[in-house]
């Protein structure tokens, strides 16, 4: 731990110095883009050491993973690995490597920090560029059937209503599997799934029962909302395009944007609007986990708690509609502030659904608790262990449930969460078990997190409204919605628009994780491990079973493989 | 296990009947805009703000007409029509029951009338909003210079505006004796 005395005088000075030790000419420049976010630029052929080292030498986590074309600019195509430092000097890092415009290569950070893997490949989908030494060059974003040569989020590229037509009918994707010289059945759930109401396909490749590896592509929802926001929208309509990027913790992503652009314009947001900001950031923490923990009551077979959380829940959501004026899609950031004040009526009303909704989950979490059965489901399954937790950087209650404790309201404090002194919740049993204590014992936190702000909350305007920007100032902005860090990037350009937004949802950090953790469990335990990272994808009808040593499907309902997920009786394999 | 059984009596029913029994949504609830076309001035100001492009304006200027339109299916009832709107004439109501069998019932389309120029006669602007700035303007006292010439030209288009001003420094510039070539 550094004294005060030896702490530099800029946030995130010991890495610019510790980095220029080790790497000298290599670090071509440093700037700081805001307060607390340093930028390094760095020699192409280097960048994959200075990643490494600040990631594992200097406690950082991948937050994400930018790629930019600055043709216009500066004649060359930028990569930002955006790095979250946790360990001493907590800021954000970021290094910025440029690849001219004529050879679109890059070298890759991935074979020395895998959980750089999703940002990479996506850079290759949608810049063109290719990454030298990546470890997985398959398409990440773009379907199977997309033409060659078209990269979306390229300027020139295309207009972003443009569908091209399919060019095959073939699925080209190979799905990985490390199954060593067992024989295995291969069972592809999706692209629709089992649980959540959103796409995506696995592959399950089991022996018998258990799961020896698994594999899965997602993005076949994929909305293109990036393009849409620096295409058709302007810079300050953005935050109601944000706010639709999730359902559930739509309010974080809206927060995380106006942010982006707050910090690096230097504008100012009055004190009373950040208290507004995390007020309801917690009350959209109290739906969402209410939402999980029910769901995790369905997958150990305890439906009476499922409808239960869910009836709880719809308290959280009144509230919220009392205090926002909807239920979901509040609405209510705007560049420099919040719309909406909360009035002193409205802090009594809180304040009791606050008391109502501890008794009530209070209740309904020692039920669960001490249903022996969910003891069994969930103790020891799922499990992500500390050094996977380590490489691939997953964020919310699937880290903290693994002993880290990574919470970005803490490690970097933002809005009205800087006047509050709380640690991250941990757990050390790294299974599903572990995941749902720290929701449960969040969902209290975040209740005496609101009631506090409501008490200190200080009076004045609620919006700054005076302020001008400047164009191609870039700036970073974390917020902690309910199931981990979202992390938004923006660049505004000169015609009223962003020139660059980069929206990184919770569960995009996680999804990489996933395999390990679904690894050397059952089937029946599948359901219950991939809604343990609540993930934030969508929807199935039914399962594909494909027995690849006998060439026979068998399409299973979405019913049977739930059923079979709740009383784990009856494989619906063995019919 | 009794403890599930106690909380499950303790709570009883928690469905309500909707929508066979209405539901009450919150005093602040954000739902349909309202559009009160005599308030409106057809300005356009809630076109440019809204998100969406769920309220969108059409300017015919051979016609001398403007068209306003709303699409209720585009709408998210974000409410900055509301926030911009200089005479209240957009408001958030509470409703929210907006089915409709037609997708085209979702439309609402209202036509305004363009005020031409008092002096080379083009459409320039909304009657209206002609109207309703002359008569803020007719309520300052007007006794400075500025002032004083925006309510003289107030049925001016800008074109004509322009003229108006260059002539006016020509003029200027004549007196001050250092013409211009």
């Amino acid at each position: 731990m550094k004294t005060n005395n030896d702490i530099a005088s800029r946030i995130g000075e010991s890495h610019v110095t510790a980095a220029r030790e080790r790497f000298g000419s290599a670090i071509l420049k440093v700037h700081w883009g805001s307060k607390d976010q340093v930028v390094f630029d760095v020699a192409a052929d280097k960048a994959p050491e200075v990643v490494e080292f600040l990631y594992y030498g200097r406690g950082g986590w991948l937050s994400v993973v930018v790629g930019n074309d600055e043709r216009s600019l500066n004649a060359s195509y930028a990569i930002y690995y955006v790095l979250s430092m946790e360990a001493e000097d907590p800021c954000f890092c970021t290094v910025r490597v440029t690849t001219p415009a004529d050879s679109c290569e890059f070298y890759s950070v991935s074979s020395k920090v895998p959980a750089v893997i999703w940002g990479e490949r996506e850079v290759q989908d949608m810049f063109g560029l290719r990454a030298i030494g990546i470890t997985d060059n398959r398409n990440l974003v773009l379907p199977d059937d997309w033409p060659q040569g078209v990269y979306p989020l390229r300027k020139d590229a295309m207009d972003y209503r443009f569908r091209p037509a399919p060019t095959t009918d073939v699925e080209n994707y190979e799905f990985l599997s490390e199954t060593g010289d067992k024989e295995t059945t291969v069972i592809p759930m999706g692209p629709l799934h089992i649980t959540s109401d959103e796409p995506g396909h696995f592959r399950l490749f089991v022996d018998g029962e258990d799961i020896i590896d698994a594999d899965y592509r997602m993005f076949y929802v994929h909305r293109g909302m990036e393009k849409c926001a620096e295409s058709r929208m302007n810079y300050d309509t953005v935050p109601f395009l944000a706010e639709r990027i999730c359902g559930i913790c739509g309010f974080a992503h809206s927060v995380a944007y106006v942010e982006t652009i707050e910090s690096a314009q230097n504008i100012e947001v009055p004190a009373r609007a950040q208290y507004i900001r995390a007020i309801i950031l917690e009350t959209e923490r109290l739906h969402s986990h209410l939402l999980n923990l029910g769901l995790v009551c369905h997958f150990s077979g305890f439906d009476t708690g499922f409808h239960h959380m869910f009836r709880v829940r719809e308290k959280s959501m009144n509230l919220a509609e009392m205090l926002t004026g909807a239920r979901k899609t509040y609405g209510l950031n705007l560049i420099g502030g919040v719309r909406r004040d909360i009035l002193g009526e409205q802090k009594i009303v809180t304040l009791k659904y606050l008391e109502e909704l501890r008794g009530d989950v209070k209740n309904l979490a020692d039920a669960l608790l001490s249903t022996p059965n969910f003891i069994d489901r969930a103790a020891g399954v799922g499990v992500l262990d500390r050094k996977t937790a380590r490489d691939y950087s997953p964020v919310g209650p699937t880290v903290r449930g693994s002993g880290y404790a990574r919470d970005s309201r803490w490690c970097h404090p933002y809005d009205a969460y800087k006047t509050l002194n709380r640690k991250p919740i941990t757990q050390d049993s790294c299974d599903v078990k572990g995941r749902t204590l720290v929701r449960v014992a969040e969902f209290f936190d975040s209740l005496s997190i609101i009631s506090e702000l409501l008490e200190n909350a200080p009076g004045g305007p609620i919006l700054n409204d005076s302020w001008s920007i400047e164009p191609h100032r870039y700036a970073v902005a974390n917020t902690e919605a309910p199931r981990g860090e979202d992390l938004h990037w923006s660049m505004i350009g000169n015609n009223q628009k962003c020139y660059r937004w980069r929206a990184k949802a919770s569960t995009y950090s996680n999804w990489p994780a996933l395999r390990y953790m679904l690894r050397g469990n059952t089937i029946s335990d599948a359901a219950m491990i991939v809604g343990s990272i609540d993930p934030c994808y969508s929807c199935t009808e039914r399962v594909a079973v494909i027995d690849v040593k006998k060439q026979k499907q068998q399409v299973l309902s979405r019913r049977q493989l739930e059923n079979y997920c709740v009383d784990r009786r009856h494989s619906p394999l063995e019919s | 296990m009794l403890k599930t059984i106690r909380e499950v009596l303790r709570t009883g029913n928690a469905t309500v009947q909707y929508p066979f029994a209405p539901v009450k949504r919150p005093e602040y609830a954000r739902g349909k805009p309202d559009h009160d076309s005599e308030k409106c001035l057809a300005c356009s100001a809630c076109a440019v703000a809204c998100p969406p492009n769920s309220i969108q304006t059409v300017v015919d200027i051979t016609a001398g007409k403007t068209t306003w339109s709303i699409n209720y299916g585009r709408c998210i009832y974000c409410g900055r029509c509301q926030e911009v709107c200089p005479t209240g004439a957009i408001k958030l109501s509470p409703e929210f029951e907006l089915a409709v069998m037609n997708k085209s019932d979702l439309e609402e389309t209202c036509v305004y009338s363009l005020a031409s120029c008092s002096e080379c006669g083009e459409f320039f602007a909304p009657a209206k909003a002609v109207d309703y700035a002359a008569r803020i303007l007719s309520r300052s006292r007007g006794d400075d210079e500025h002032m004083r010439r925006a309510i003289e030209l107030i049925s001016v288009c800008m074109n004509c505006k322009q003229k108006h001003d260059a002539y006016r420094y020509w003029e200027k510039s004549k007196q001050a004796g250092e013409l211009l070539c």
